[in-house]
């Protein structure tokens, strides 16, 4: 059966905590820029969240909005990029083949999300930190983009140990390392394609919106809003 | 003269090839590569149970564990080894507290395993205290020296001389030191950390018969009021909160519950509020007996509700006269007809809670304030014919010695009012962490001798002259029993998760081992000789006690209850209780700020960092501040009204001076915090912790004044007053933000 | 192009040096492995994905790598496999997972603490054992770093592909060799013969 990855993100269960960018940094080898690379603009969070004020104290409101690679079915960092290192995988994810790209960063000018992350420099970890990279990752070298994979590792060892068993894969047998850790369960991960997937029926809540949807990415990733109190009782 | 084009590139050519020569190192030394002391399949993750120690909530982890090679040294010789490494920490998924979750804190715990500064091998200090010169000695040394000291000690009649300082600890580790104490004559344990929870404590026992930190069960919550508890953030159990939270805003289908914040400074949890109140600091248990009244006066809760713990609060049985709308207005800021709806909102959309915690029970009139919410809660939270929301998470049926646990600042004052002979130091920091109007780096200094367990030098371990390092906690055996976030009683235990990195040795079986040196009592009360025993001994006759594990033999509960991670019994949350009579109590003042020092001053603990424990850890160093997307900084938030009287913009450094110290930090312009307050997050500062936190930041701790909540002898860490003064711009602030660019919050830089 | 002659051009050659030789430096920075100093109580030592000069980079690049591995020990896989033993006996877990790799030295002793004791290269191999050492095998079978491929052993054994498919014939060889070119033409047919993924992501990630 044909996959389809999304992912849905309940603004009104984030509640800003962040686990969600930690568990993806100790997952995909995200490289620490360091204090003065921070500086410079150059930290990298695959996954971020957002925050957006208004009004005034004693009335100020703030919102949190996790924000991440949208997997853009026409994303515009694919047609951007001269050597196809970003390109579209028949399972609808962006995929970033780090081996072809030769750092020209048009597909990170091209994204308006701001999800796409350059390595300026080779990374480096103080030993012993090295010791907790993700085998099942590579470590990105000088001149390579990155950015969030829907943690592409997990799904394809999913989808060998599936087939070794022979056998379809379930809904919820495997998630991304952000919606794993997610406590409030924010976020959602899995199969579009299969309408009985917890993310297939919460992508179609009329609660659902996409991020920057007006300019025609088609993201893969749905919002649902967050709600508001009404002076009512509830049934 | 010229040369031909041909003859140019053969030069070049030939100049390049040189160069690349001359990048050519004669062959690195090549290491050896030991025998692996494990067997593992390369490539293949093996999952392990384990327990995250990070912050006090106690959760459970999953760890997984990959085949690596890692720079070790065996008998004294520099090598590579095939491991076991740990790559993931997940929650377990079968931990009654977490259930399968983690915060940004526990992810991060694997930089305590690798981290760079950790102490590889016992070090014996050569340089005068505090200069940084330790030199490597044996284990067996190390062992030796320690039991000297105990020894000599104890026949020179200064059993009582003996101090040991060390951060909270549950479950065995616990015991462990309590009986160590005891049998070898010693008062008991100090158990510090900076922001504990004392005064909550003391309440909850007083209003509900439970010296604990509360349960709230919020995945069947319809109304939240919480009064300063940063409940998704730093306190209490935020992971079993935050799942909580999850489910009551969307896990029930055409069920929302409303949440509200009251607080003077808009704090993470603060942020997710439906309706964010804020009220004058010191007044939260005005503002919640006003509510109160409302109810009581208008009828609006059952007959009866909320009498017991209402009785604590003088005038309660009267409906609370002093405090009318009008009345609590006046004192709180907040509108009389915003208290008369919350009364009813509380009353009339099911089943409601009222929590309290942080800044509020850290004013001079903290433990009032915790009463009187308590108060709220139990006239509001009633059930509605099911269980209150509010419980307490009952005690494993495990023996345990019984010493409850002294409060963190009344320790300190004893330990420098009458410093010990003799101060074993575990992880605990309170040269950093405690205001330096306690004195506590010149008492360390009276210490004839002071030797550390911890993984790490912090300020307070740099004063040591021995320190004997502990594995890290996923190299260890590890047990935990939570104070809170369960309706069932939970004891976490694990085995390592990893064979040890370095030459350490786990704490419990050093100090096990000097017990059986020392002999007589001490021996007895501690007969095993490495702690895994002690832990078998102690949770194994959990066994006929039903729960999650069911064994026939005390082998099979021992292996079962390693690898689910733990035990947990039925589900049967100890319900508030008939509390003790006790005379009612009338609220007291709160100094206001004015005068010289005209603004409340706020640290508090922060996101990333908790206390300050976790400022070594680079992932926690570079993680967004979620409300201001700071990284490796310090800043004060700054109401931008205010900002705009004193000429001060968004990034300009300011200084904070309180009667006791001062500290100079970036200025972050933020719309969530009062006019008369300023705000600083607690964690950065270190002048000793690691490369990481090392001279960076200031640390807001430093200011505080060493003033107590009444007379219960907790840290009253939200009643110092400081005054506010720009001193240079942007380039001398050196803070670093990731959302130069995010648009929305207008008081923002434009990026560059 | 108007270039000096004379001893402007070795000035110029001098200077052309040196500033290859900066920018090799600069473009190609950081030391790799290394012993880390032992009086510090803390770990010294930095790991970065860099190569740790431009030789290697070069050869990384190139895919140069030695025809002939000369190994620590005069292993013969002709002896081993005529006496049966499946590849899966040494190489545990390639049906499991990613790896194969080279098995550690208790695996031979597992045979080898009482077969054929008295050969010289045996009595090798029980001497690093003694002192608690691996046997240094030099490794054979790799991708050059800069292709950031992942490859799994684990689906290509269930799929029934034969070890010596890509590995060749060990019952022919004593230490292994590379005597199949494994370039990624070679990955490509034989995924487009046996209709199994071709798409980019499947192997670079």
């Amino acid at each position: 059966m044909a996959h389809k990855w999304g992912l849905v993100v309940d603004l009104d269960r984030c509640t800003g905590c962040e686990a969600c960018v930690v568990a993806c940094h100790a997952e995909n080898n995200v490289p620490t820029a360091g204090a003065d690379q921070a500086a410079r603009g150059r930290a990298k969070h695959w996954i971020r969240v957002e925050r957006y004020w208004e009004g005034d104290f004693p009335n100020p409101k703030i919102r949190f909005q996790p924000v991440l690679c949208q997997q853009c079915d026409e994303a515009p960092c694919e047609p951007v990029c001269p050597t196809y290192a970003s390109y579209h995988t028949p399972e609808g994810l962006n995929a970033q083949v780090y081996n072809r790209c030769i750092g020209t960063r048009f597909c990170a000018n091209a994204c308006p999300y701001n999800v796409r992350f350059f390595n300026y420099y080779n990374p480096q970890w103080d030993k012993p930190l090295n010791l907790q990279l993700n085998p099942d990752v590579s470590v990105r070298t000088v001149g390579i983009m990155e950015k969030c994979t829907f943690c592409t590792q997990r799904i394809k060892a999913a989808e060998i140990q599936a087939e070794a068993e022979k056998r379809e894969l379930k809904d919820g047998e495997f998630t991304t390392a952000c919606a794993q850790s997610c406590p409030s369960k924010a976020l959602v991960f899995g199969d579009l394609d299969d309408p009985t997937s917890q993310v297939a029926q919460l992508s179609s809540s009329n609660r659902g919106t996409k991020l920057l949807g007006e300019l025609g990415t088609k993201p893969n990733v749905t919002y649902l809003e967050r709600g508001t109190w009404e002076n009512a009782t509830h049934g | 003269m010229t040369m031909e084009r041909r003859d140019f590139i053969k030069i070049s050519a030939l100049s390049g090839a040189l160069a690349t020569l001359g990048g050519c190192r004669s062959a690195e030394k090549q290491l050896i590569r030991f025998v692996p002391e494990e067997e593992l399949i390369p490539g293949i993750a093996t999952w392990k149970p384990s327990v995250c120690t990070l912050c006090s909530a106690g959760c459970g982890l999953q760890v997984r564990v990959m085949q690596g090679e890692a720079e070790v040294v065996r008998r004294g010789q520099q090598g590579l080894i095939k491991m076991g490494l740990a790559k993931k920490l997940e929650g377990n998924p079968q931990h009654p507290v977490n259930q399968g979750k983690l915060c940004a804190r526990g992810q991060a715990g694997l930089q305590v395993l690798y981290n760079p500064d950790r102490i590889t091998q016992p070090i014996k200090r050569t340089g005068p205290r505090g200069s940084g010169e330790f030199q490597p000695i044996s284990w067996d040394d190390a062992q030796k020296e320690l039991l000297s000291h105990l020894t000599a000690l104890k026949s020179a009649n200064g059993a009582n001389s003996l101090a040991f300082l060390s951060r909270p600890l549950s479950g065995q580790r616990h015991e462990l030191i309590e009986r160590f104490l005891h049998a070898y004559g010693a008062p008991p344990a100090i158990w510090y950390e900076p922001f504990d929870e004392a005064v909550l404590r003391e309440a909850n026992l007083l209003s509900f018969g439970h010296a604990r930190l509360p349960t709230f069960d919020l995945a069947r919550a319809d109304y939240v009021i919480s009064f300063g508890a940063d409940f998704l953030g730093a306190w209490n159990s935020p992971v079993a909160q935050s799942i909580g939270y999850g489910e009551m805003r969307q896990g029930r289908p055409g069920r929302r519950a409303k949440f509200v914040q009251v607080e003077s400074r808009m704090s993470q949890t603060g942020a997710n509020a439906d309706e964010w109140i804020a009220c004058r600091p010191g007044t939260e248990g005005a503002f919640a007996l006003g509510i109160a009244h409302v109810i009581l006066s208008e009828k609006l809760a059952p007959q009866g509700a909320g009498s017991r713990a209402g009785a604590l609060i003088s005038g309660w049985s009267a409906g609370l006269p002093d405090y009318t709308p009008e009345a609590v207005e006046k004192q709180t800021g907040v509108p009389a007809a915003v208290i008369k709806r919350l009364a009813h909102e509380l009353t009339q959309n099911g089943l409601a809670a009222a929590l309290v915690g942080g800044a509020p029970l850290a004013e001079s009139n903290g433990a009032f304030t915790a009463l009187a919410v308590n108060a709220l809660e139990s006239l509001v939270d009633t059930g509605h014919g099911s269980a209150p929301l509010l419980s307490f998470t009952p005690d494993p049926p495990v023996e345990t010695s019984g010493s409850p646990a002294g409060e963190s600042h009344t320790g300190i004052r004893a330990l420098v009012s009458a410093p010990p002979q003799l101060l074993l130091l575990y992880d605990a920091n309170p040269v950093f962490a405690a205001p330096p109007g306690l004195q506590v780096r010149d008492a360390l200094a009276k210490i004839p001798t002071i030797v550390s367990f911890g993984s790490f030098i912090d300020e307070t371990s740099a004063q040591a002259d021995l320190i004997l390092p502990d594995h890290a906690p996923l190299e260890s055996w590890l047990d935990s029993v939570p104070e809170s976030g369960s309706s069932r009683a939970v004891v976490s235990l694990a085995p390592p998760a990893v064979l040890p990195l370095h030459d350490t040795k786990p704490m419990p079986d050093v100090l096990l081992g000097a017990a059986h040196q020392l002999g007589g009592d001490v021996a007895k009360a501690l007969p095993w000789s490495t702690y895994d025993a002690m832990l078998r001994a102690a949770y194994v006759p959990l066994r006929t006690h039903g729960g999650s594990i069911d064994a026939k033999t005390d082998d099979d509960f021992w292996d079962a209850i390693q690898a689910q991670g733990g035990w947990w019994g039925a589900v049967a949350p100890a319900q508030p209780a008939a509390p003790e009579k006790q005379a009612p109590i009338t609220a007291p003042e709160v100094a206001a700020a004015s005068g010289d020092y005209p603004f409340y001053f706020l640290p508090y603990p922060s996101q990333a960092f908790g206390d300050g424990s976790l400022a070594n850890l680079p992932w926690l160093q570079e993680l967004p501040d979620v409300l201001t997307s700071a990284m490796w900084s310090s800043w004060v938030e700054i109401n931008p009204k205010t900002a705009d009287r004193l000429g001060i913009k968004h990034g300009d450094l300011v200084e904070i001076a309180s009667p006791q110290a001062k500290v100079q930090a970036a200025a972050i312009l933020s719309p969530g915090i009062a006019p008369d307050m300023v705000a600083m997050p607690a964690g950065q500062g270190h002048e000793n912790f690691g490369r990481f936190a090392s001279g960076r930041g200031v640390n807001p701790l430093s200011i505080l004044e060493p003033r107590s909540v009444g007379d219960s002898g907790a840290l009253a860490w939200a009643s110092t007053r400081v005054k506010l003064a720009r001193v240079a711009g942007p380039e001398q602030a050196k803070l670093v933000l990731f959302a130069g660019g995010m648009s929305g919050f207008p008081h923002e830089p434009e990026p560059r | 192009m108007r270039i000096p002659l004379g001893w402007q051009k070795w000035l110029l050659l001098i200077a052309a040096g040196a500033f290859a030789w900066a920018l090799v430096k600069i473009v190609l920075p950081a030391p790799g492995l290394h012993a880390s100093s032992q009086s510090s109580y803390v770990t010294t030592g930095v790991f970065t994905p860099a190569h740790p000069d431009a030789y290697a980079a070069i050869k990384d690049f190139l895919d140069i790598h030695p025809e002939h591995p000369v190994q620590p020990i005069a292993y013969t896989h002709t002896v081993h496999l005529a006496k049966g033993l499946p590849c899966t006996f040494c190489h545990v877990g390639v049906d499991q997972g990613p790896e194969a790799r080279i098995p550690g030295v208790n695996v031979c002793m597992s045979c080898h603490q009482s077969i054929a004791t008295d050969k010289p290269e045996i009595k090798k191999i029980a001497a690093y054992k003694a002192r608690g050492e691996e046997i240094p095998w030099v490794r054979v079978y790799n991708y050059s770093d800069s292709a950031h491929v992942r490859f799994n052993h684990a689906p290509h054994i269930r799929a029934g592909v034969d070890c010596a498919t890509c590995h060749s014939d060990l019952t022919k060889q004593t230490t292994a060799e590379r005597k199949v070119n494994l370039n990624m033409g070679f990955c490509l047919n034989c995924h487009t013969q046996k209709k199994v993924s071709v798409d980019c992501e499947t192997c670079h990630y």
